[in-house]
């Protein structure tokens, strides 16, 4: 009786300790798979702030293409607000009745200036900033 | 602990995928061709001596004339379309540069 008591103590002894075994094996097994997830983690993270740093780049060259563009966009207004300053300031009637000779002349020039702009500035292969604005082109 | 403990620990899987979109910058269209014009300045003091110049030149007295003030709406009408081809091409260049990879425009 007490023979079979022990072998059945033994027995459980024995399946107890292999369970135990089995889990710590199993356990072992899920924390290597955890290091290996929080090192995929870790690169996913270093992705993720690879890719917030791109986007904080493209903003910043998109805020510096946008500021370049509108520096253009504004030196283009350059020159019809000089001509439109010029023919305000003087009397072209005038002085077509009092030096038409001269007037010609200027014109003249001023015309050809423009040609030789919009020349340049449909140039395919030309500079992108047309300098007419800089200079003194109008027609008087 | 207790039953999910003997659930194997689920397995992460990160999958980077850039796309970047490429758009072919296409070539400018040609130049303008543009023509030269002769302008004249006439008043009632030098219209002779532009009738004699102008036939001269163009072998007959047939033109085109313009006041002072459609001449200044003229210039001023070629000024806006400077303005606006420039403009137009500013952003152009605007979209060429925003679209080129980032290692082109650095170098």
């Amino acid at each position: 009786m007490f023979g079979a008591i022990k072998i059945a103590m033994v027995m459980t002894v024995i399946a107890t300790a292999g369970m135990g075994y089995l889990y710590v094996q199993k356990l072992q097994s899920d924390l290597e798979t955890a290091r290996a997830n929080v090192a995929k983690m870790e690169v996913a993270v270093q992705i993720s702030e690879a890719s917030i740093a791109t986007l904080q780049q493209d903003a910043v060259r998109s805020a510096e293409l946008n500021a370049n563009l509108q520096r253009d966009l504004q030196t283009a207004e350059r020159y019809g607000d000089e001509l439109r300053a010029t023919l305000q300031k003087h009397n072209l009637t005038a002085l077509a009745q009092r030096k038409p000779g001269l007037i010609e002349n200027r014109m003249q020039d001023a015309t050809n200036s423009l040609w030789n702009d919009l020349r340049s500035i449909t140039d395919p292969n030309g500079v992108q900033q047309s300098e007419a604005g800089t200079t003194n082109s109008n027609s008087n | 602990m207790g039953c999910s403990s003997l659930r194997p620990e689920p397995q992460i899987v990160t999958v980077t995928n850039t796309v970047k979109t490429t758009v072919p910058i296409v070539a400018r269209p040609k130049g303008a061709q543009i023509n030269d014009v002769k302008i004249y300045v006439v008043n009632a003091d030098n219209y002779d001596e532009f009738v004699e110049k102008f036939t001269n030149k163009n072998g007959e007295l047939v033109y085109i004339a313009i006041s002072v003030k459609d001449y200044e709406n003229l210039s001023l009408n070629f000024a806006e379309l400077k303005r606006y081809i420039e403009q137009q091409k500013q952003i152009i260049v605007y979209y060429e540069e925003a679209v080129k990879p980032q290692e082109e425009t650095q170098n």
